[in-house]
């Protein structure tokens, strides 16, 4: 980020979250934002290990408690300042684009030399040349567009969410696509690990810390979005918010982050800047596997509601874990795939490489019109806030239209329907139980797995969903051996085991999180035809 | 930047035509779109559109035109009030005019017989437009004309569309609620049209009020069931467009639904029935999408599937009745759907 839009932003951010929550609260004493913040503040340090750092802050919000009590209204107002701005410095990272540059080109070496020390095996397999993991991703889907539209707007790339690995995964996207950098809002978690922090660091990241819940952290967090947009900094948004505990594509995107898009567009159009248009590009990221799928599995079958928003110690904060991981991908020859999906502007109208909207009948929008309020262009939240709920319902489809299918994906979906078969009165968690002790004969699972395919090719041709390029021309039998393959070898425990003509689900719950990925496409009805 | 000076009604029939007349009589200039050239001739040089609405003599604030474009370019709120059968036709010429910053509001109570979908929809297929609305209640235009006093109900997802409907639209005459929950006004307003037809029937066998009353209180539950499903609020179908449609309808022999319902009663067959009928009783289509939607997704309404077998599998009104009172009786609250209604809260 240059010094001069660093600097522009942190004033900015500070005079706007200011003026709006005046303006929000004017009936209400300034003391009720400060209260409502240590408030929050102080509930959050409650709830974390007492260190130095949290001694500090409630030190910290003990002190501004203090100044508020005695302080007169201007002074409030200050102590508003001074907290806007606290909590800026915390959000806007270190991000230099030197750096992110070398990173992304360091990232896979690293990681490569890093697997050759555990595992020579991977070594020589791939002897003389270095295993590198970003081969292990397929990037698809419309990178003309994408490539085209960073030079007539600001981008915002909006992928859906399985793993913390994705911020990796999509750092390495962009930069294979000689995309410039995109920064973006990751957790505090993803900054548990050692090795990712670094990169995380350095690929155009900025801390959101999930934990604080006062508004005006959250103001500021949206804030901060909608400037680096003004300023035309891409940004990368997961609109899920958290990784989908299910294994399914998100059912629900959360507007706030979303909504800064259409907030930027208006700023712009009103200052008229040259390049106003701001451009979402939806994109779906499909795993062969996952690597915290086992805890996030575990996560989602607790009692409803009682899941965790934020996990701290699942496989992502173990190094081994995540080098068992890649490792396992570069021995199986496991996909990534990345797919960017056709471009929208912040309407849900499909967008042309010259930036152009266009509606559904393919006439030429003019999309400056949407701002208006009686001829001019203005902010008006109750509609904005309408548009950006009607943006996610597009992406929501965009996902589902562009899921690509993975063998994993597709074994488990079968296997888990023809079990499920087996006991049509169960309740999802009995049968988790029950079918442990199961089996299911080869031919049965072939025999559903033609039927589904050949659903799924009708499918993939009407564009209502994608397949992975490698299996779509491969018998059911190799497709079969491969997820069986990749079933076997990372997770703790054999998800779904082969003796003979016989298939054996050793892990139910896995089995059921991968078979997440082909839910709400009916694909069962197919099974029965 | 653009200024525009008109109210559009796109549809010289009846409703458009009365629309015209009431926005008219309230200080707007409107532009009234119509492909009848008699009409058309008849407003222009008359202020009578006597083909749909009588002698009653029309605002003077209309203008007629046979240019959609004009009405594109001309209108910030445009009221489209075309049968089901050709809303997707004329909304798709009007979209080659309209852009991002209009409102376009359906007066239609129908839905489109080979996609299911609601009027609502096909403006948002058909134009670029986002600000959509949809004007519902119990609005036999004959009386509005004549002046007595009524209330719709406008609802939309923007607050923007509720206000500047209300300001064109509230009268000394005529009231106009707003409600946020657009697929439930618009549903109430179809549904209850099915009904309207089932209610003729009851009038026309001569049954009295414990008839009607069974009719209305298990059709509007009926409505209830398919709106949950579709995300409606359950409480918008006690409302103007739900019961409120539902009471005028129901037992006016001014609705074409009802009499419908009335005349197969009498013995009349179907497409005589719609031969001497003037204009379209959205009903007898609507019965249809419900029976296929509802097959689709496996919801049970007696009411509804009983006025489909009597339209479209010409089954004897004697043996529907007979089914549908020797149904094994169930609690009059569907647990299930009580359930769904409470969550929404």
């Amino acid at each position: 980020m240059k010094p001069e839009h660093k600097e522009w932003i942190m004033q900015e951010v500070v005079k706007r979250v200011l003026s709006d929550k005046i303006a929000k609260t004017s009936k209400m004493p300034l003391e009720t934002i400060i209260h409502d913040t240590i408030y929050h503040e102080k509930k959050r340090l409650e709830q974390e290990k007492r260190t130095k750092r949290t001694f500090q802050e409630a030190q910290y919000w003990k002190k501004i408690h203090k100044k508020m009590l005695s302080g007169s209204e201007e002074e409030k107002k200050s102590l508003i300042q001074e907290i806007i701005l606290r909590f800026s410095h915390e959000i806007v990272g270190n991000f230099n684009p030197k750096v992110y540059s070398f990173s992304t080109k360091i990232l896979p070496i690293g990681l490569s030399i890093l697997l050759n020390t555990i595992s020579p095996g991977v070594l020589f397999s791939h002897f003389p040349k270095l295993p590198d993991v970003s081969d292990r991703l397929i990037i698809q889907g419309e990178i003309e567009l994408i490539q085209a539209l960073q030079h007539l707007g600001t981008i915002i790339l909006v992928p859906n969410h399985n793993s913390n690995m994705d911020s990796i995964a999509m750092g390495l996207a962009i930069h294979k696509i000689q995309l410039p950098p995109f920064i973006y809002g990751a957790g505090l978690n993803l900054f548990t690990n050692s090795i990712i922090s670094y990169f995380m660091n350095n690929l155009g990241a900025y801390k959101v810390d999930r934990k604080k819940s006062a508004s005006l952290y959250k103001d500021t967090l949206k804030e901060y979005a909608t400037c680096t947009l003004e300023c035309g900094y891409h940004n990368l948004f997961f609109p899920g918010g958290t990784r989908s505990r299910s294994g399914e594509i998100e059912e629900h995107i959360k507007l706030g982050l979303l909504g800064t898009g259409i907030k930027a567009y208006i700023n712009n159009l009103q200052k008229g800047k040259e390049k106003p248009n701001i451009f979402i590009v939806p994109c779906t990221i499909s795993y062969q596997l996952v690597l915290e799928a086992e805890h996030l599995i575990e996560d989602y079958l607790k009692a409803t509601g009682k899941s965790r928003y934020i996990i701290e110690d699942d496989e992502f904060s173990k190094v081994r874990r995540i080098l068992n991981f890649l490792t396992s991908i570069l021995q199986l020859d496991s996909r990534i795939c990345i797919r960017f999906c056709p471009a929208m502007d912040l309407f849900g109208n499909r967008v042309d490489k010259q930036g152009i909207s266009y509606d559904k009948r393919g006439r030429v929008v003019d999309i400056s019109r949407y701002t208006w309020v009686n001829g001019k262009v203005a902010h008006d939240p109750q509609r904005d806030m309408q548009y950006t709920k009607e943006l996610a319902e597009q992406i929501k489809k965009s996902y589902y239209k562009n899921n690509v299918i993975m063998s994993t994906h597709l074994v488990a979906f079968v296997v888990f329907q023809l079990l499920k078969k087996h006991y049509p009165e169960m309740d999802l968690y009995r049968l988790l139980r029950t079918v442990k002790e199961d089996d299911l004969p080869l031919r049965e699972v072939y025999e559903s797995m033609e039927k589904i395919l050949a659903r799924i090719k009708k499918m993939v041709a009407n564009g209502d969903i994608c397949i992975d390029d490698h299996i779509k021309n491969l018998s059911v039998d190799a497709i079969c051996d491969e997820a069986l393959q990749h079933f076997r070898i990372y997770h703790s425990k054999v998800v779904l085991l082969r003796k003979g003509d016989r298939l054996y689900p050793q892990d139910p719950d896995l089995l059921f999180y991968y078979s997440n990925r082909l839910k709400k496409y009916d694909l069962e009805k197919g099974m029965e035809g | 930047m653009q200024s525009y000076h008109s109210v559009g009604v796109v549809g010289g029939g009846s409703w458009g035509t009365t629309l015209a007349h009431l926005l008219g009589k309230n200080g707007n200039r409107v532009l009234l779109w119509l492909r009848d050239e008699e009409s058309y001739q008849d407003i222009k040089n008359n202020h009578r559109n006597r083909k749909h609405t009588y002698e009653i003599a029309l605002s003077e604030k209309i203008c007629p035109t046979m240019d959609l474009e004009e009405v594109g370019k001309s209108c910030e709120i445009i009221v489209i009030a075309i049968p089901s059968s050709n809303f997707r036709q004329v909304t798709y010429l009007l979209g080659n005019h309209v852009k991002a910053d209009q409102i376009v509001i359906s007066a239609c109570k129908g839905l489109e017989p080979q996609t299911h979908y609601s009027m609502t929809e096909i403006i948002r297929e058909e134009t670029c437009v986002k600000k959509i609305g949809v004007l519902s209640g119990p609005n036999l235009f004959q009386e509005i004309l004549k002046g007595s006093p009524s209330a719709g109900v406008i609802a939309s997802e923007y607050q923007e569309v509720i206000k500047k409907a209300e300001e064109i639209f509230s009268s000394s005459f005529y009231k106009i609620y707003g409600s946020n929950d657009l697929v439930g006004v618009e549903l109430g307003g179809v549904m209850k049209n099915v009904v309207a037809i089932a209610s003729g029937i009851a009038d026309g066998l001569g049954f009295g009020n414990n008839t009607k009353a069974l009719v209305l209180t298990r059709g509007i539950s009926e409505m209830v069931k398919v709106g949950l499903k579709l995300g409606a609020s359950p409480w918008t179908f006690n409302g103007l467009s739900g019961l409120g449609d539902m009471l005028v309808t129901c037992s006016s022999p001014l609705s074409r639904n009802y009499r419908v319902g009335y005349y197969l009663a009498q013995g009349q067959k179907l497409p005589q029935i719609l031969e001497e009928m003037k204009a379209v009783a959205e009903g007898v289509n609507t019965a249809k999408v419900l029976h296929e939607y509802c097959r689709a997704n496996q919801i049970d309404l007696p009411i509804m599937e009983g006025v489909y077998q009597i339209l479209y599998e010409n089954k004897p009104i004697s043996h529907v009745l007979s089914e549908l009172m020797n149904r094994l009786a169930h609690l009059e609250m569907d647990t299930n759907l009580l359930q769904t209604a409470s969550s929404m809260e």
